[in-house]
């Protein structure tokens, strides 16, 4: 493991056992993620990327195996260490959006720092300062549910982003978009990679995102099946 | 953040929190209006039978109580007086003689021998006329004839006895006012105590055991009648206020220490009347109970929709680092501020409601019998009680409801959540 990588994965495997039939998600991956990277995990459904993704950001327990994040081993983690670790050093971005539909955009984006205990003027600040980026600062005081899908996807970006994780974990960020709305917060999201160096790792079968994602991992039962570029797949 | 969220999260489904408010509105509603009926009820009823009999507070020779003995005598009952007057809480006082006899009616055809006809055994309470009259209106009640007069005042009864019988008693008897009567019984000093009387009134007291074997006659006359010169055997304290016969009491008992006499308080010289009032008051907690049960189970219901709708919102809330104190916290903070605004909304109601029936009252018809006390009209009261016993009972009925799903809502399982729901 080097400073340079923010996830490393050792043989990680998870199994589900919930209906008494185990389902193997994951089948011994090993996997490193490096600072700054812009990378998709595409697979076909059910091939275990969003297990993939939830075991790297300590959503779900392992199986077996180890993941490191930002240096410190998650998979042996507490509950409540894990959960202030994720507040502190992951930004999640879903695919229903899943904003709090009675807080306003504003308070959406600023409800993590308030978990982290952000003083109060840093935070309007920061939250202005995000939602600028994302091009949605005139609907600071809406409700979600007075937002466009694309709108809503973009304060869930803003809201992954502004309490500058090491890691932003995206979970089919566009698979409720059209392809117009899909690319044009793929390429915000692009941008603010490049702007802030911060590292994007998300999975999709959207065409539109892999084209922009710089680094593509394909995952076929539950295994990395090869790392293509984004030129080979298209 | 947290009060905000929870103050929006109560108002998200707005139907179902109105409903949900109206079922804990109606629970502090019918709980109030019950202890303040309670209340008021309870407080006419002491009063009326205090006032009317037996007063809130009694002083007697010790022992008397458990065993009514003639020789059992208050002997300097004007010195007592004296002390009793001096209590600021005390608004009157009046002694009493107890005693037995057996009565005979005068045959009206009998002329002028002496035939006796209708005869009954009766206890023969001495009073006080104009001290019994400002203690407990007791002219109020006499339904036939008139009140006794003080023996000196009326020559008319001297050289026989005025006597007062119960209405019951006056029918087992079949006398009635203007008949003559004779009283047999024995003197504290062993000697005969026997005497004519004349019946001049007859008393209903709203007790009808009590006027089935009851008989009046002045303190006087007891006195001179029973050979218990300056002696009573009671004295019974009336209070200004029922709130305050309990520190009364202690304090006349620690003035009249020393004096072999004893000072009870109503909840223990009818101690069977303050048993009944205890039972009532267990049905009463028993109907809250009830009440807040319902209640309860229409907040529990709205709770755990809450907690099933927003499973989703609570995985995110987990995936993005709330620790679970926060969701159970958010989670009885909704359930308790529906708790506050049924908490105000039902006060402002009960206060209506229980106005109301404290100025009006409910006729009772037919009329309520308790203990032989017949009552016919009840008045609720406002007391704290009818405010904060249900404002408790509603705040931690939510609190305790909204807990066990809060802790299911906070151990949500992110990833599952987010993958399934």
């Amino acid at each position: 493991m080097t400073d340079n990588d923010v996830i490393v994965a050792e043989g990680i495997v998870k199994t589900y056992d919930d209906s008494g039939v185990p389902v193997h998600a994951v089948r011994g991956i090993d996997y490193t993620l490096e600072k700054g990277e812009f990378t998709a995990i595409i697979g076909p459904s059910g091939s275990g990327k969003t297990t993939f993704l939830n075991v790297l950001a300590g959503l779900d327990t392992l199986t077996e195996g180890k993941v490191w994040l930002s240096g410190k081993l998650i998979s042996d983690m507490s509950g409540k260490e894990l959960s202030d670790f994720r507040r502190d050093h992951i930004g999640f971005i879903f695919q229903a959006y899943n904003l709090f539909p009675v807080l306003t955009v504003e308070e959406n984006v600023e409800y993590v720092m308030l978990l982290q205990g952000v003083p109060p003027i840093e935070r309007h600040d920061r939250v202005m300062n995000i939602l600028e980026k994302v091009g949605i600062a005139e609907y600071a005081n809406r409700l979600p549910m007075q937002l466009s899908g694309g709108q809503q996807q973009r304060v869930a970006v803003a809201r992954a982003m502004v309490s500058r994780p090491s890691l932003v974990i995206a979970d089919e960020p566009t698979a409720n978009l059209d392809s117009n709305t899909s690319g044009s917060l793929l390429d915000m999201m692009r941008r603010l990679n490049e702007d802030t160096g911060m590292t994007f790792l998300f999975s999709t079968h959207d065409e539109i995102v892999m084209r922009r994602a710089r680094k593509i991992v394909v995952i076929r039962d539950g295994k990395i099946d090869g790392k293509p570029s984004s030129e080979e797949i298209q | 953040m947290l009060l905000k969220l929870a103050w929006r999260n109560v108002f998200r489904q707005r139907r179902r929190t109105i409903l949900t408010l109206l079922t804990m509105t109606g629970g502090f509603f019918l709980s109030s209006l019950s202890i303040g009926w309670m209340d008021g009820s309870y407080s006419s009823i002491i009063m009326f039978f205090t006032n009317n009999r037996t007063g809130q507070i009694q002083v007697h020779h010790e022992g008397y109580l458990e065993d009514p003995s003639i020789y059992s005598t208050i002997s300097d009952y004007q010195m007592v007086g004296a002390f009793l007057d001096s209590i600021p809480g005390v608004r009157v006082w009046a002694p009493r003689i107890y005693s037995g006899a057996l009565l005979a009616v005068r045959s009206p055809g009998a002329g002028s021998g002496n035939v006796f006809s209708n005869s009954a055994a009766a206890s023969v309470i001495g009073i006080d006329p104009a001290m019994e009259e400002a203690a407990t209106d007791f002219s109020d009640r006499i339904v036939l004839g008139e009140m006794l007069t003080a023996s000196a005042a009326d020559t008319s009864y001297a050289a026989t006895g005025q006597i007062i019988l119960g209405k019951e008693l006056s029918i087992i008897l079949e006398a009635s006012v203007g008949d003559s009567l004779v009283m047999l019984s024995q003197a504290a000093d062993g000697s005969s105590a026997d005497r004519m009387y004349v019946i001049r009134g007859i008393i209903s007291t709203g007790n009808a055991d009590i006027d089935r074997n009851t008989c009046y006659i002045t303190l006087s006359d007891a006195q001179i009648l029973f050979a218990l010169q300056g002696k009573v055997h009671e004295i019974a304290v009336m209070t200004r206020s029922l709130g305050a016969v309990d520190v009364l009491t202690g304090d006349i008992s620690t003035g009249l220490s020393g004096r072999d006499l004893e000072t009870d308080s109503w909840k223990t010289f009818a101690v069977e009347f303050y048993n009944g009032m205890k039972a009532d008051e267990a049905q009463l907690k028993v109907t809250i109970f009830i009440i807040v049960l319902v209640a309860a189970m229409g907040v529990l219901n709205t709770i755990l929709m809450m907690v099933l709708e927003r499973r989703r919102e609570f995985g995110v809330m987990k995936a993005i680092g709330t620790r679970p104190g926060f969701i159970v916290r958010m989670i009885v903070l909704e359930a308790n501020i529906m708790g506050i605004i049924s908490v105000i909304a039902g006060s402002i109601i009960s206060t209506a409601g229980l106005l109301f029936l404290s100025k009006h009252g409910l006729v009772m018809d037919p009329p309520l019998d308790y203990g032989g006390t017949v009552f016919r009209e009840m008045i609720a009261s406002i007391t704290p009680e009818c405010y904060w016993i249900p404002a408790v009972c509603v705040i931690i009925t939510a609190s305790t409801v909204s807990f066990l799903p809060a802790l299911k809502a906070a151990h949500t399982k992110a990833a599952k959540t987010l993958r399934t729901v």
